[in-house]
């Protein structure tokens, strides 16, 4: 089995990225920073080499005097968020009501679990905010359903090529973009060295391959006695394919061909012979191995977290703010616990996504972007244009883009790299590099109206249905498949 | 001699039973007049609705279209529920949800309430404390138990394997055999309550003279239980009854935060099933077939809930 260092998967990753980029950058021009050179030192180079003024750029694009009114939701922080981002999101606002002082602000954060639902029912009563941040995954289902107003970057006065190219074919829909992004995201691996010292594993290397994610959570789990890899398979919450989908690209699987550098989401692919291995995988794990959390079926990436806070995990694949997370939770523990948590922290190492079996890395390219209505699906049928292009022009402004996604992601915007909080960040913000380094794997969700259906109802059900038994791995796989099918021809 | 026709006469009656029927409705207008307001508010926020779902429910529409753009199906949504084996699935077990909930949370009620019915010491504070389950909030309740059953660190399972009785926790919810009465548990802790509320009121009704006489002539505890109390509650039972099955059959909180209807819809009932596929799937037109089918099963139970109250009403009133 083919074993990739970190220096050989940035090096990968380096090559895929000028792949990506070659075949973007002759359609969109030249981004701000050169994403050819994409590397954890690149990173480094270029973080504190620009200085941007928020105020005076977004008063270019809504004069800073302007009157109005604004009904905005966006997907706010929740129970596994650090307080660090809970801090900025305060600020956030507070930043912006000082700017913006004759701007009336209705804001509602809501959580991603809960966001889409409560936003289409919005929408069905005509009663949707003016502008809204939504999660990566809905934007193509609203703008192919005609609720939002097309917005582009240079509507608020940046350009599209200050944009993931991929994070903008996430808010584009027959041709016409509908979004701006407004951070990214990336996952990494991440181990408990400790426990894998005790295991009898090296507590410095992560599994290269998602083979070795098996060995490695049924050695650990029965030498230790606890879980060694944080499965998780919950429906109808986001974690579940945000963990499940690299597994599955790895493999060589997909739902379609969203893996591949042009993806035309006609086949479905989730029954391959690639998916099955990478479902196979999961049910070895829980199933055959036991290795797991049991409770992975009703859990999310939040019930994962105190369990490796206390030892009792031995791998996981999350942000990097789970760092951050474990400091928060560190500090609320009493007695001996505090000291517990304090030697997970000390052992908590951070590695790239393993490999499948040919060597393919692959991680969900995450994040959210933000809209703008139609005033007919608004409350009160008029939506305040210049009200919503200053937020908008905020938050996904080289300062806040980066600030809002300071410890949980990147930011949307690439000058954000630019900047010196990037720099800072990159000092304060423990194993960041290696999360910024999956970048370039990133893969999007397929951008499609049904995205939100197969990646929250139907995956997560094909998971549940093979790990409890009810299906076969092959019949799991067959059965998704023929749910995606169905849906994407319309005959649901 | 004037010949009158059957078809004549009664047209006749018909006209008679018309004018007289309006001639109450105008001698009556002030009463109309004062109800109208709250008609109006139904006809708003009830009739309108469930006219909706029936119409929506003939009509198809993909995640990738608005809903005014939906796709007329005629009785496909129907003929797709009744024949997918989720239905079945999901039906079975709003059954065993339904009947394994209110009939012992009945039960448990019932027992309760005439155990709290005697005169002892501290019987105020257990009351209290027997109310609990039911006045704190459902939402919070499911959180609660949703750790106490945790599969991996749940507080039955520690201590259960603290006490040695068992070398893993037990898997409650992640399992589809489990999950099920693990649930129906968690909503009889949450319900007994009512059932024993409304018991204990029922027992306040039975006349004291007639258990006293029933004692004198000799009849045993159970003989007075069963021969006086137990008749006299019959009416307040079937109300309670009724009351329970339907909550349990429109029951969603319990079962949607503590498993979202998983694993693999082992504990999906029609309520949290509806819901997934109104605002998870987007196929309203199926949901609101669903809930068509849904209305009519718990209109039968309304019939029988008014019939119950009607039938008390005539009680007392020739009592």
């Amino acid at each position: 089995m083919t074993r990739i260092t970190l220096g050989g998967a940035v090096l990968r990753g380096t090559v895929s990225t000028a792949l990506v980029v070659s075949l973007s950058a002759s359609a969109l021009g030249a981004p701000p920073v050169d994403l050819s050179k994409w590397s954890p030192e690149y990173v480094r180079s270029i973080a504190g080499t620009q200085d941007f003024d928020t105020a005076a750029d977004c008063g270019k694009v809504t004069p800073l005097d302007y009157k109005g009114r604004l009904t905005f939701w966006y997907q706010g922080v929740f129970e596994g968020d650090p307080d660090l981002l809970r801090q900025y999101y305060k600020e956030f606002f507070e930043t912006f009501r000082k700017t913006y002082p004759n701007i009336q602000l209705e804001e509602q954060a809501l959580t991603y679990n809960d966001l889409l639902d409560k936003f289409r029912t919005a929408l069905l009563g005509n009663a949707a905010p003016m502008a809204v941040r939504l999660q990566i995954l809905g934007g193509t289902e609203f703008a192919a359903k005609g609720y939002l107003q097309p917005l582009k970057p240079e509507d608020v006065g940046y350009s599209t090529e200050d944009f993931w190219p991929g994070a903008m074919k996430a808010v584009t829909w027959d041709g016409v973009t509908y979004g701006i992004p407004t951070n990214n995201e990336t996952m990494a691996f991440i181990w408990n060295a400790d426990v894998f010292k005790r295991a009898g594993l090296d507590p410095d290397k992560a599994p290269a391959t998602w083979d070795d994610v098996v060995k490695y959570s049924k050695q650990i789990h029965d030498k230790l006695g606890i879980s060694g890899y944080g499965l998780v398979a919950r429906k109808n919450a986001g974690n579940t394919p945000y963990r499940f989908m690299p597994q599955l690209w790895a493999y060589g699987g997909g739902v379609f061909d969203e893996a591949t550098a042009n993806p035309t989401y006609k086949e479905v692919e989730l029954n391959s012979p690639q998916s099955k291995a990478a479902l196979q995988a999961s049910y070895d794990m829980y199933v055959r191995d036991k290795s797991v959390p049991v409770s992975a079926l009703t859990n999310q990436q939040a019930d994962n977290q105190p369990l490796f806070l206390a030892g009792q995990l031995g791998m996981m694949v999350s942000h990097p703010s789970d760092y951050n997370v474990m400091l928060d939770l560190q500090k609320k523990a009493t007695g001996t616990d505090k000291d517990k948590a304090q030697t997970v922290i000390d052992n908590m190492r951070y590695g790239l996504i393993p490999t499948g079996p040919d060597g393919k890395r692959a991680v969900v390219f995450g994040g959210s972007n933000i809209h703008i209505l139609k005033p007919e699906y608004v409350e009160g049928g008029k939506v305040d244009e210049p009200a919503a292009k200053a937020i908008i022009c905020m938050w996904t402004s080289p300062e806040w883009s980066l600030k809002m996604a300071y410890a949980g992601s990147n930011p949307g915007n690439l000058n954000g790299f630019k900047t010196k909080w990037m720099k800072e960040r990159l000092d304060s913000i423990k194993f960041l590099d290696v999360t910024t380094s999956m970048l370039p794997y990133g893969i999007p969700f397929p951008a499609l109206p049904q995205s939100p259906e197969i990646m929250n109802i139907i995956v997560p059900d094909m998971l549940q249905n093979a790990l409890t038994g009810a299906m076969t791995v092959d019949q799991a796989a067959d059965d998704a498949a023929e749910k995606v099918k169905s849906l994407v021809e319309g005959k649901l | 001699m004037t010949i009158v026709t059957g078809t004549a006469e009664a047209r006749r009656r018909l006209q008679s039973a018309r004018s007289g029927v309006l001639r109450r409705v105008w001698e009556h207008r002030a009463d109309y007049a004062y109800v109208l307001p709250a008609i109006a508010v139904m006809l708003i926020v009830i009739a309108y609705p469930i006219y909706y779902t029936i119409e929506l429910s003939f009509f198809k529409t993909p995640p990738g279209l608005q809903l005014r753009d939906k796709i007329y199906v005629g009785f496909d949504n129907y003929t797709n529920i009744l024949t997918s084996p989720v239905f079945w699935k999901v039906t079975w077990n709003t059954m065993i949800w339904t009947l394994a909930s209110t009939f012992i949370s009945f039960v448990l009620g019932f027992g309760s309430a005439l155990a709290l019915h005697r005169d002892f010491i501290g019987r105020g504070v257990l009351r209290a404390i027997l109310i609990i389950p039911w006045v704190i909030s459902a939402v919070a309740a499911s959180y609660i138990w949703k750790w106490i059953y945790h599969s991996d660190f749940g507080v039955i399972g520690a201590v259960l394997v603290g006490l040695g009785w068992a070398d893993r926790p037990p898997n409650f919810i992640d399992n589809v055999t489990t999950v099920l009465p693990s649930l129906i548990v968690v909503n009889i802790w949450r319900e007994f309550p009512f059932a024993m509320i409304m018991m204990m009121a029922g027992l306040q009704t039975v006349p004291e003279q007639l258990l006293s006489a029933a004692k004198v002539d000799g009849a045993s505890a159970w003989q007075r239980f069963w021969h006086v109390t137990f008749p006299h509650l019959s009416s307040v039972s079937t109300v309670t009854i009724l009351l329970l099955a339907v909550a349990n059959f429109n029951s969603f909180i319990i079962p949607w935060i503590m498993t979202g209807g998983g694993p693999s819809n082992a504990s999906h009932i029609w309520i949290t099933h509806i819901y997934e596929l109104a605002f998870g799937r987007q196929l309203w037109g199926v949901a609101s077939a669903y809930s068509v089918l849904l209305f009519l099963i718990l209109m039968t139970l309304g019939y029988f809930y008014v019939r119950a109250l009607s039938g008390n009403e005539r009680k007392e009133g020739s009592a």
